[in-house]
């Protein structure tokens, strides 16, 4: 009836199958015990919000509003008290070794509760992500061996991403961009090293954090070619913290300026630059937009969780709400416009969550997660004993190979087309959570009246934490731009994505 | 601002106005807004009442100024471009007091406009974020000789903990629906909460409030509460699209002025065709609600036909507007418009919290179908 070849010509016509049934590709394809742990990691968040999160959402809150420079070490200390630092990484560097593509699961949870505070442990990982995303094997086993024994220690490790500038937001983020003349934050090659000059701006939880993971520039006229991505510790000589942004809303975590004055960062910090790219496959410029995809494909997936989480936490508080409140005799919970509102509340938490789940499962077969996702190694990770992982990866980690193999499998093997589809997926992910959660925030103040608009009946907050989602990661226009050029423009010849043909 | 500024008087309120807030409010909008955490404006507060914005509305036989509607939204949308805080105020006593002029309490407000020496002094607290038959908790009135009591508790009594009077709808002991009862706040039986954190407006402070058998004279006659706020409810519905529409304009300015001067991409935000559209969408919106705001005040000062049903319309309309411009008068600014350094935050806030006076938003719109749509009165839909 149909041949072979026509059967692959016609599946590769746009939408390509391959791009659009994510989840229906992974089954089988995807272990099994990840199901079970999925179960299991929604009932470790659940604990968490009840115990933790829940009752100090809105005293943190509260603290914020009073005064910006509020740090919130306690519940830093106390997530690491959960050991909610390391329940992702690996065994192999230490962690609890929860698969990475539960995190999303975990990530709705906690904002379902309190985004501020998911963001404490959201923001970790999003400088986990970045440091895994340059496979630089030797500091990230380093690094993620200080996130182990901080939680040991009851003093919590943890690391943020600094990309962001005070002249270059959508510029630092976007290789197109990044030669424009923004960008201010330059490294100097010295002998052993680097020195940084320059600031970051909006970086979360950056005063409480120990590890930064950081881009700068040789060149800041071609810093796209030129970029160089380190990790600094907090206390290193010249390196300081300034000042704290006065946000609007998740007040659970902090936004930071972190300031570079002649920091020399030594060669055994940096995790790539062009010196260490060379090598590639690609070129310099086209690796470090693979980098970014890399991050953003696992991180903006991360942030619609979050934003399923928020319109889920606007959701209940509404529900909650109506079910108690009686207008015209009636409970508003049998008023028809009432739960037809609700309904489409629901929907819209629903519709974000497949989209999410769908970039994570993109991730999981083409992206950041692949090779935990692979059956033999997820099962080797998931029964061999910690220890002699730990003792075994931890040896590995310093050769120099293992960064050369890992590069070659995740940088080198990895297919333009599955770059298109994990970093496509991660923006769609991205601006539909956050639209979602946005929108039903919304829909809870309309709902709730003088209620909604109160600091103590949580909607409020709700709606001042969701509106950063539509922000931060890139905002959502830029975020629609991406999926564009990810997963349409290619069809079509001379289109312009980011470059300045586009008008 | 497309008000039709045709008489001398009206542009010289749109100019004392507009003055005054870029004055005396702009620069102090984030110290202000810091409130419960930070001082009270009281002495912004004053320096309104010594300009007579709170008299605006009051008929000059009771002491006021005398203006109508369209003034009043003038100096609302002027004010709230830069701090609806104050516009918030404004409007409760606003409330407070159309509420007393349709329950013939007119000595009741010429005495207090006579008395006053101060803002605190002239200020009538209310209810002004519900319509009070929503289903909240109102405090109970019992008649004890010749006069009542109350006992029992009312949330979020907007500007409760500044003012000396409020307005308290409360229920009359055995009987149905909600009356209205004139009470002094400075009397030993009242217990107020702290300024309740609210979502915006931070500087128009709302208190709980608990009555020990505190002494309360009734307003107008009894049961007639719910009639006295319907009749209120259209006027000032359309004062707050007024603010409503001075937020939207607050919020286009400062977007476009920021895309004006900041670069990204090697080009002006203003440049890039994606930033054009979104800035039109916010021109567009702020255009249509100037217009509808100004349509609807030409309409009920001219007691046009089917004028109350058009106005709900238009100030629904603006309302929902004003959410979603501010909402994207902080993403046009990046992540500069989420921090309080810029006006964008704010102004985000006080539209959700603006959208919210007078009751429950949805029920607002189904009390619309009841009254004008299926009661055969005649609107101007077809
Ligand atoms: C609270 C907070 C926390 C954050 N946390 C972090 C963090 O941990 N680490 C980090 O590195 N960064 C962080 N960020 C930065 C965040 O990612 C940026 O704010 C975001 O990417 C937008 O950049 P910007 O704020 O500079 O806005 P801009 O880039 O200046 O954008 C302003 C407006 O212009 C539009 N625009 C920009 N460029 C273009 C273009 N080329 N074409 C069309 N439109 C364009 C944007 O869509 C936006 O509407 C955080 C931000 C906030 C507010």
């Amino acid at each position: 009836m149909i041949s072979r070849r026509e059967e692959r010509m016609l599946r590769e016509r746009e939408p390509k199958f391959e791009d659009t049934l994510l989840s229906l590709i992974a089954t089988g394809r995807q272990p099994k015990g990840i199901i079970r742990e999925a179960r299991k990691i929604i009932a470790i968040a659940r604990k968490f919000n009840d115990e933790v999160a829940r009752p100090a959402s809105l005293v943190i809150d509260r603290k914020g509003l009073e005064d910006h420079r509020y740090l919130p070490w306690e519940y830093v200390k106390k997530a690491n008290e959960y050991k909610l630092y390391t329940l992702f990484l690996p065994k192999m560097f230490g962690g609890q070794g929860y698969s990475p593509a539960c995190s999303c699961y975990f990530m709705e949870e906690l904002a379902a509760t309190c985004l501020g505070m998911s963001n404490i442990v959201g923001a970790h990982y999003l400088g986990l992500t970045i440091l895994l995303s340059t496979w630089n094997m030797k500091i990230a086993a380093r690094i993620c061996r200080e996130v182990v024994e901080g939680e040991k220690s009851g003093s919590p490790c943890i690391l943020t991403l600094a990309m962001t500038e005070p002249n270059a937001g959508t510029d630092s983020q976007n290789v197109e961009f990044m030669d424009k003349g923004g960008l201010g934050c330059h490294a100097r090659r010295v002998d052993g090293g680097y020195v940084i000059n320059g600031n970051k701006i909006f970086i979360t939880m950056g005063h409480v954090s120990t590890w930064h993971i950081v881009q700068a520039y040789t060149a800041l006229d071609k810093a796209s070619e030129t970029m160089v991505t380190f990790a600094v510790k907090t206390g290193q000589k010249g390196f300081s913290f300034g000042k704290q942004e006065k946000k609007m809303g998740q007040k659970g975590s902090v936004a930071s300026e972190l300031i570079f004055d002649e920091c020399f960062i030594p060669d055994d910090q940096v995790c790539l630059d062009t010196e260490q790219a060379a090598s590639l496959r690609r070129n310099i410029k086209e690796t470090n937009e693979q980098l970014f995809a890399y991050i953003w494909s696992a991180s903006r997936a991360g942030v619609g969780a979050l934003g399923v989480g928020a319109a889920r936490g606007a959701f209940e508080t509404a529900l909650d709400f109506a079910s108690n409140h009686t207008i015209d005799g009636e409970r508003m919970i049998n008023h028809g416009w009432c739960q037809s509102m609700l309904a489409e509340m629901y929907k819209n938490v629903a519709a974000g969550r497949s989209l999410y789940s769908e970039a994570n499962f993109a991730n999981g077969m083409y992206g950041l997660l692949k090779l935990m996702n692979f059956k033999s190694i997820y099962y080797t990770n998931r029964f061999i004993p910690k220890a002699i992982l730990l003792k075994l990866f931890s040896w590995i980690c310093e050769k120099k190979a293992a960064t050369w193999l890992f590069r070659l499998i995740y940088l080198d093997f990895q297919e333009d087309a599955e770059i298109d589809r994990v970093d496509g997926w991660g923006s769609m992910a991205k601006f539909a959570g956050s639209d979602a959660g946005a929108a039903n925030c919304r829909m809870a103040l309309e709902l709730m009246g003088q209620a909604g608009v109160r600091h103590d009946r949580r909607a409020e907050k709700m709606m001042r934490d969701a509106k950063l989602l539509q922000i931060y990661e890139g905002t959502n226009q830029i975020n629609r731009l991406n999926l564009f050029k990810r997963l349409v423009a290619r069809s079509y010849e001379d289109v312009h994505t980011f470059s300045s043909s586009t008008r | 601002m497309m008000m039709a500024l045709d008489n001398k008087e009206l542009t010289l309120l749109h100019k004392t106005s507009r003055e005054f807030a870029r004055k005396e409010l702009a620069p102090g909008r984030e110290e202000n807004d810091k409130h419960p955490f930070g001082p009270f404006f009281q002495h912004t507060l004053d320096q309104a009442f010594a300009l007579d914005f709170f008299h605006i509305t009051l008929p000059k036989e009771l002491g006021g100024v005398g203006h109508g509607i369209e003034e009043l939204c003038v100096v609302m949308g002027n004010i709230c471009e830069e701090d609806s805080s104050l516009g918030g105020i404004l409007f409760t006593h606003l409330l407070s007091q159309e509420i007393l002029l349709r329950a013939d309490e007119e000595n009741r407000l010429k005495q207090v406009a006579a008395d006053a020496k101060n803002a605190a002094d002239f200020l009538i607290a209310t209810s002004a974020m519900a319509n009070p038959s929503e289903g909240w908790e109102l405090p109970v009135a019992k008649k004890e000789g010749n006069s009542y009591h109350l006992t029992g508790s009312i949330d979020y009594v907007v500007t409760g903990g500044v003012a000396r009077h409020a307005l308290i709808p409360a229920t009359i002991h055995s009987e149905t629906g909600f009356s209205y009862f004139w009470t002094d706040l400075t009397q030993q039986r009242i217990d107020k909460s702290d300024p309740v954190l609210s979502h915006g407006l931070n500087a128009c402070p709302a208190v709980d409030i608990r009555f020990n058998h505190a002494g309360a004279a009734l307003i107008g006659e009894a049961q007639r509460g719910e009639e006295y706020f319907r009749k209120a409810f259209t006027p000032m519905q359309l004062v707050a699209a007024a603010m409503a529409s001075g937020i939207m304009r607050g919020s286009f300015n400062e977007a476009l002025a920021y895309c004006r001067d900041r670069k990204q991409g090697g080009r002006k935000l203003k440049e890039w065709s994606l930033m054009q559209m979104m800035l039109s969408e916010l021109s567009i919106r702020l255009h249509v609600s100037e217009m509808l705001l100004s349509r609807a005040c030409e309409a009920i000062t001219q007691g046009e036909k089917g004028a109350e049903s058009a106005v709900q319309a238009a100030a629904f309309h603006i309302l929902s507007s004003a959410t979603e411009l501010t909402s994207d008068g902080i993403q046009a600014m990046g992540g500069v418009g989420y921090m309080k350094d810029f006006g964008q935050e704010k102004r985000f806030r006080d539209a959700g919290q603006v959208q919210a006076l007078l009751g429950i938003f949805p029920m607002k719109k189904i009390r619309f179908f009841r009254e004008f749509i299926d009661s055969g009165i005649k609107t101007r839909n077809p």
